[in-house]
């Protein structure tokens, strides 16, 4: 069934979509265009915000807060340590746009693909709404992690340990072993 | 909950059990080496658990029969698997056996690097068992981190950096569109299994968004496999990295990006060739021919090889191309594939052997450098010969084999489709002799450059190690090239299970 | 809408609650300091001081507001926001007193109890990070902005630590929800031990030097210690630099209440049943307010006598000693814990 404007309009879930939705996306649109580096990881906060919300919406509640918890409140503020000791000038305007040859295909490129998804998703899905749902219950999570993905999950840990130690060797600062 | 078939899983098992121990090893010894031994004694013993899976019906304490299936078909142990598994762990002791003689003649940090080796064999070990999205894509992450950080492991160079920064730049992009891809084929499908992909996708093939998932998915593994037109990064990072990381790259990441294709294509979307056959099918060509065709102009090998690696690709990519005909048989594009893949694994990591001693002993890799290679390095010049030859595909090579199996498969598919591919396939090898011949005429026709001091060359001995890994590419080569059978047995063994789905 | 009138009126009980406890907070950190120093502390404003945090309060209010010119406006003004806001979002989660009935209906005495409080608080605390940095960042200055990494590194290394110890809680109880963690700790082992977390003692006391660091309180106060120079809030002055010192006390309540909730039973305490009804209602609050009171002096005791962790024996406490045992913890417990759920595996 397809739904029309008013009706779309009279749901209050549907208001509170478009609360988070349109925020993130000119979050996300002000994080790759913005000219400040420190602005744009802040963008980037406001736009991860918006995801959490959004899972929230969809009754994920342990992934939203998870993307809170690590996401914005690790992740991020990672970026901004890094940031602000190594190159920003101190309360000043960073200029990070490219010339004109290079933004204006870029823009370009991004715009028809974004039309081309936009267009193909409304084209699959635009007859679809969520049926309404329960908030996913913890437990069914870890239950589901450890029996039917645990093999992902033990995986997941490697991936970490190896960009761990990784990382480590290649950012230390070393004065014996180096090449 | 099932009890868990750990006889499948042993490989794994054993590979992580490698990773800890590579790691705890290098913590508490001093000698450098020690963890290079632990890394191919574990890696070595997980061989030996993929031959036991291999040969299960014929060892008395292996009970079960067939293809083992785990976690509701998201894990599965078959031929393809073991075949698979069987190459990167091969891979791996390869690169590691290269890496112990490079890494002792400058300062590195050595522990960490083997470590970071075998946990990417483990990655792509499990990528070759993943039967669903979820799997594969953590497993891609564990093959791409490390190779993020092997490719920036000089870490004094600036071009080790850049390779480093470009190839993770690139990478996490076409991880996010293949995550996107996924992403909207789990929206359409509703699962995210391959079989279940399969069976829901005759319903959904006409919607132009599944299409379009598809065509992100397959983005991301051309990526990896460094098909035209996402071949930018390979030069550059393969000249940058340390040349045992180039070869890793080149053999192990690139397959477990033909992994990824290979399951997606065959598994999740085995119904709907018409969507992936055609975008493979001018990719193939194209990374053939601009492949072939930029390598002629390199005088950097390793820069040559990388070209030729992506042309490589577009050679085992040309069956999937053939297989957009209707009624193509399947199992016959998926075998040669895998078949060249296997052929092209072992002669790669044994070019790339050769070239990493010829490069150190003259301290470049620039091909003027190398003129005269033979009258100061007979025995290095013959197995240069031998791998290159093999690469070009000249008989009794194993190269050759892997090339007449590509056109099999694509001529016996009887469609233009395959034909054409075959004609461009044809044409290319043609291109591709001549810059492998420019390398070998350089090597055992031209003069040593006037700067080069003949009696210190000489004096210089292959580490033990290298020559090992050496001897063993070499004679895999003729074997693989003389006995036909044997890769063509694994190329059978390896799509056995597409005739079980009823391709 | 009854829904939102709950709300709307717990909200405002709570916020009362705080502002009021943390008034009371800084007079008693004062006169406790004081004592401990043997000396008398504030006793002017009012009878014995109590009005001393008051008139601080009123005089930060009215004083003038110097803003470096290099400075950046918007964030420079919203970093004591920001500080604020996470220490007051913390409270929410936190249940007073047990369920009181009224007239048929069963009102908690918790602003909103999430299932999964427990993650809630940690991500909540994560955000607080946000405020530090941005001031750092935002005032412009060297000094500032060193003393925001640092006190970034440290908060986020110790919530590390604090996540982590956390882990074994919710491997007992089962549940992520503040209130079902409080109501597993109800009841008794062996009829007089009350079922108290505690039991869990290496996740209590990693959780306990962690709330001090997450506080910037001593000794892992480097960053914003008097004598040190180098700290996130040198460049401010008045009514943020008061939000900034708001924040804290509010976060030292916080902290002391989340240990009390999460590892001494909450409100949980004997409740003598020949009392009326509406007191009966009070003594549950009575004991989380004792319990909680009492960890508020260990806070301040601490301060008052310990001195000062230098900042990478502090990183270093965090990371490899408090970080590796927490884990082991976990693996311990996960360990004893299916012995006792699914028997031995072996048989």
């Amino acid at each position: 069934m397809t739904v029309t404007i008013s009706e779309f309009f009279k749901e209050s879930a549907n208001w509170a979509f478009l609360a988070i939705a349109v925020p993130t996306l000119f979050a996300g649109w002000r994080t790759v265009t913005s000219n400040n580096i420190v602005r744009a990881v802040l963008y980037l906060v406001v736009s991860l915000g918006g995801t959490a919300g959004l899972f929230f919406m969809l009754g994920a509640e342990f992934v939203g807060w998870t993307v809170v918890l690590v996401y914005i409140g690790a992740v991020i503020i990672l970026f901004l340590i890094g940031i602000m000791i190594t190159r920003a000038p101190l309360g000043q305007e960073a200029d990070l746009s490219h010339a004109m040859n290079v933004k204006a295909p870029a823009a370009l490129l991004s715009t028809v693909v974004f039309g081309v998804i936009t267009w193909a998703m409304i084209d699959a899905f635009g007859n679809n709404m969520i049926p309404p749902f329960e908030p996913t219950a913890t437990s069914d999570l870890s239950l589901l992690l450890f029996d039917r993905f645990v093999i992902p999950f033990e995986v997941v840990s490697f991936v970490l340990l190896a960009a761990l130690i990784g990382g480590i060797a290649i950012a230390r600062q070393d004065e014996e072993v180096v090449s | 909950m099932d009890a868990i078939d750990y006889h499948a899983l042993l490989p794994e098992i054993i590979l992580a059990v490698t990773v800890l121990a590579t790691l705890l090893v290098d913590l508490f010894t001093s000698r450098k080496s020690f963890a290079a031994i632990t890394a191919m004694i574990g890696m070595f013993a997980s061989f030996v658990a993929i031959l036991t899976l291999a040969f299960c019906d014929n060892l008395t304490f292996c009970t079960s029969t067939g293809d083992r299936v785990l976690f509701g078909g998201s894990f599965v142990v078959d031929g393809y698997a073991i075949v698979l598994q069987g190459l990167f762990i091969f891979a791996g002791f390869i690169v590691v056996l290269m890496s112990v003689g490079y890494l002792e003649t400058d300062r590195y940090y050595e522990g960490e690097f083997y470590f970071l080796i075998v946990s990417a064999v483990l990655g792509a070990a499990v990528m070759a068992s993943s039967r669903d999205f979820i799997s594969m894509i953590v497993a891609l992450e564990i093959v791409s981190g490390s190779g993020f950080l092997l490719a920036g492991w000089r870490k004094g160079d600036a071009r080790s950096n850049e390779a480093s920064l470009k190839f993770f730049i690139i990478g996490v992009l076409a991880l996010a569109l293949l995550l996107f891809g996924v992403s909207l084929i789990y929206g359409l499908t509703g699962t995210q299994v391959f079989s279940e992909i399969a069976a829901a996708s005759s319903s959904v093939e006409d919607i132009a968004l599944f299409n379009l998932g598809a065509i992100f998915v397959l983005l991301g593994f051309g990526f990896k496999v460094s098909a035209v037109p996402f071949h930018f990064w390979t030069p550059d990072v393969y000249e940058g990295s340390p040349p045992p990381v180039t070869a890793w790259l080149s053999v192990g990441s690139k397959g477990a990006g033909f992994v990824g294709l290979l399951s997606v294509c065959y598994l999740a979307l085995p119904s709907v060739t018409e969507i992936w056959g055609p975008v493979l099918w001018l990719v193939a060509a194209l990374s053939m021919t601009i492949g072939n065709i930029v390598a002629i102009k390199q005088t950097n090998v390793i820069r040559l090889l990388g070209y030729s690696s992506i042309a490589q690709a577009g050679f085992m990519l040309a069956p999937f191309g053939a297989a957009a005909a209707t009624g193509a048989d399947l199992s016959q594009t998926f075998s040669a594939t895998v078949t060249y893949l296997v052929i092209y694994a072992v002669m790669n990591l044994g070019a790339f052997a050769v070239v990493i001693i010829v490069g150190t002993r003259v301290g470049s890799y620039e091909l003027e450098r190398w003129s005269g290679l033979n009258t100061w390095a007979p025995g290095l010049a013959l197995s240069l010969a031998a791998f290159f030859m093999s690469l070009a595909g000249i008989p009794p090579l194993a190269g050759w084999f892997a090339k007449f199996v590509m056109f099999s498969a694509t001529i016996g598919v009887g469609s233009w489709w395959g034909y054409s591919i075959a004609i461009v396939a044809a044409l290319n090898a043609v291109i591709a002799l001549v810059y492998y011949l420019k390398v070998l005429k350089s090597a055992f026709f031209d003069t040593v450059p006037a700067d080069l001091d003949v009696a210190t060359l000489e004096a210089g001995t292959v580490p033990g190690p290298t020559s090992f890994a050496i001897g063993l590419t070499a004679a895999a080569v003729l074997v693989l090239g003389i006995f036909p059978g044997l890769a063509a047995n694994l190329g059978d063994f390896s799509s056995d299970f597409l005739a079980t789905l009823g391709l | 809408m009854t829904v939102f009138i709950e709300a709307a009126i717990k909200v405002a009980v709570a916020f009362v609650f705080i502002m009021l406890t943390t008034l009371v907070l800084v007079w008693a950190e004062r006169k406790w300091v004081s004592d401990l120093q043997n000396r008398i502390g504030p006793d002017r404003a009012g009878p014995f001081g109590i009005l001393q945090t008051l008139a601080d309060g009123l005089k930060a209010f009215f004083k003038e507001s110097i803003r470096p010119t290099q400075s950046i406006y918007l964030l420079y003004l919203v970093a004591p926001i920001a500080a604020l806001i996470p220490a007051l979002l913390i409270f929410l989660v936190i249940p007073i007193g047990a369920p009181i009935e009224i007239g048929g209906t069963t009102y908690t005495l918790q602003v909103m109890d999430l299932n999964i409080g427990l993650l809630y608080v940690l991500a909540v605390s994560s955000l607080a990070v946000y405020a530090i940095t941005l001031a750092g960042w935002s005032s412009g200055s060297k000094y500032p902005l060193l003393g925001a990494v640092r006190a970034s590194a440290q908060m986020i290394s110790y919530e590390a630590a604090m996540g982590l110890a956390l882990v074994p809680v919710v491997l007992l109880t089962s549940t992520t929800s503040i209130a079902g963690i409080v109501d597993a700790q109800q009841g008794t082992f062996g009829s007089f031990i009350p079922a108290w977390n505690i039991v869990l003692i290496p996740s209590f006391i990693i959780f306990l030097i962690a709330g001090f660091a997450e506080t910037n309180r001593p000794p892992f106060d480097l960053v914003e210690a008097e004598s040190e120079i180098v700290g996130y809030h040198t460049e401010y002055s008045g009514f943020a630099f008061a939000l900034f010192f708001l924040a804290e006390y509010i976060n030292v309540f916080n902290m002391s209440a989340l240990t009390v909730t999460l590892f001494l039973g909450g409100w949980a305490g004997p409740v003598p049943s020949f009392l009326p009804t509406w007191i009966q209602w009070l003594v549950p609050v009575f004991w989380f307010l004792l319990k909680t009171w009492a960890f508020v002096f260990l806070f301040v005791w601490v301060r008052a006598t310990l001195p000062r962790m230098r900042y990478d024996k502090l990183m270093t406490f965090g990371w490899k000693r408090l970080i590796p045992v927490s884990l082991a913890w976990i693996i311990l417990c996960a360990v004893a814990i299916g012995f006792r759920e699914f028997g031995a595996p072996w048989s």
